[in-house]
């Protein structure tokens, strides 16, 4: 009875530990915007008629060895830490062989795959946490030093995780000895940096972005009024009602409020929530955003309600249609 | 006359005796506190590692060399190794200020003499050190080596022992 009492236990305590791993962030290392204009990898891009510069990364990474070499290094210290870092060189390849194939794809009787000009905006490389990385060479007769700037950045929040700058020894040796060099010389700090952001991820829950817009086609706003225990409240205030009693401990902030437009930003989610079958789940901006929806399809709301995550942390909510 | 003469230098001699008590005290207080050390990263040391230059006391200076290696290790764990011009700082393994307290068994057992600490440890110069290395103080010797720690693999092993949180621990 006792023996088969612990292995119950044990089961329960194996299955319970399966549930509750939070979503790991996927992480990229990324040339810094500097970094490509400064060597000339940009190329002009035309959006909605209005022509701007921006990093060309996939020749940045095709042209220049040394980048080649930082990712390496850093690819490996994060892999030999369980947390292999997503390759940017890669995933702009899978995205150009996506495309093609997509453009060539016909079901047997005919059909095309269905994308609408937003779906192809979101389908491009994107990380939860980018490494912004920046270096300089200077050289001083045979002998060369090099300067780095190695930025984590949550990609939501845009909130710095840890930064890192400094100098590599001054010596006449070959380019990729320094690089690798600077890559140890900042590697426990940087990880040091990535502990402190996760355990503060652990303690406080997840710091994401929600944001409700409204059609032009929706009958209401968020200034609409409603009738809640008899007495009138807003749109707005209903739904900051709602994140105050979600979020932990209450924390989120309003960052913007408008009749079609509400931001919360700095809100704290629980990692982890129960889904439709009761289970413990690990949860990101959308799953959280999720019991809001439902909330607003029903009476007296009666909206429809549609969602579009933009990664881990941040969800987009549209009133008045999908 | 005299009798005053005598009960003042009487007193004067007891406070002074009072007062060099007291700084042999505080100097012993700091022989023998394990923060009391110094440390200096030499340069990036190769993959995995730390080459510092560490000091140590002793009574002999085997015993101060040894208490170096001691004191290279604890840095790592508790201390963290300043930076210098071409290497950028080192954080602590276990940045909690409580884990030496909380985990104090396991510490006794990991520094005890020829304790498992000394595998993580690679000295990098032969034989006693000599010169401004070696000095002798009141009660012993205060020495310094230059070592290679081996932190990744320090980390790893705190890591596996649950001592040390693993970055990828929770996902």
């Amino acid at each position: 009875m006792k023996k088969s009492l612990i292995m119950a236990a044990l089961l329960l305590a194996c299955s319970v530990s399966g549930w509750s791993q939070a979503k790991k962030p996927t992480i990229m290392v990324v040339p810094s915007e500097a970094f490509c204009t400064r060597n000339g990898f940009t190329q002009q891009v035309t959006t909605t008629g209005a022509v701007s510069v921006a990093p060309d990364y996939a020749r940045a990474m095709r042209e220049n060895s040394d980048i080649r070499t930082l990712v390496s290094a850093m690819g490996d210290f994060m892999a030999k830490n369980d947390f292999p870092i997503q390759s940017l060189e890669q995933e702009l390849k899978r995205l150009q062989t996506e495309d093609a194939e997509l453009a060539m794809m016909t079901g047997k009787s005919g059909g095309e795959i269905n994308e609408t000009p937003l779906e192809r905006l979101r389908r491009t490389a994107k990380a939860d946490i980018i490494l912004d990385l920046d270096y300089e060479i200077h050289r001083n007769g045979p002998r060369k030093q090099v300067s780095f700037n190695l930025q984590a950045i949550d990609a939501y929040s845009s909130k710095l995780i840890s930064g890192n700058t400094g100098l590599s020894s001054d010596a006449n040796v070959p380019m990729t000895t320094l690089l690798e060099e600077c890559v140890l010389s900042f590697k426990d700090n940087f990880l040091s940096g990535l502990q402190h952001y996760f355990d503060d991820l652990f303690a406080n829950g997840r710091e994401v972005s929600v944001t409700l817009l409204c059609y032009d086609n929706c009958p209401i706003d968020f200034e609409e009024e409603f009738e809640i225990n008899g007495e009138p409240y807003e749109l707005a205030e209903i739904i900051e009602a709602w994140m105050a009693d979600n979020t932990v401990e209450g924390r989120f902030t309003t960052a913007a409020k408008s009749a079609n437009r509400l931001r919360f930003n700095q809100v704290r989610i629980p990692l982890y929530a129960q889904n439709m079958n009761g289970r413990d789940v690990a949860i990101d901006a959308e799953a959280f955003a999720r019991p809001l929806i439902r909330m607003l399809k029903k009476k007296p709301y009666s909206l429809v309600v549609g969602s579009s995550p933009r990664g881990l942390g941040e969800v987009w909510i549209t009133i008045g249609d999908k | 006359m005299k009798k005053v003469l005598f009960i003042a230098f009487t007193l004067l001699m007891t406070a002074s005796a009072v007062s060099v008590s007291a700084q042999n005290k505080d100097r012993r207080k700091s022989f023998n506190s394990w923060d009391n050390y110094e440390i200096t990263t030499e340069k990036v040391g190769v993959d995995g590692t730390k080459f510092v230059k560490v000091w140590g006391y002793g009574r002999t200076v085997d015993k101060a060399v040894m208490a170096a290696k001691e004191n290279a290790v604890h840095a790592c764990i508790f201390r963290g190794l300043p930076g210098n011009a071409s290497a950028m700082s080192t954080p602590p393994i276990c940045p909690n200020p409580d884990t030496l307290v909380s985990h104090e068994d396991y510490f006794q057992n990991f520094f005890a003499a020829g304790g498992p600490y000394l595998a993580y440890v690679n000295m990098t110069t032969d034989g006693v050190p000599s010169g401004t290395d070696c000095r002798k103080v009141k009660g012993g010797y205060k020495v310094a080596i230059y070592v290679q720690v081996m932190y990744d693999n320090l980390k790893h092993k705190l890591e596996a022992d649950g001592i040390a949180r693993k970055l990828s621990s929770g996902f």
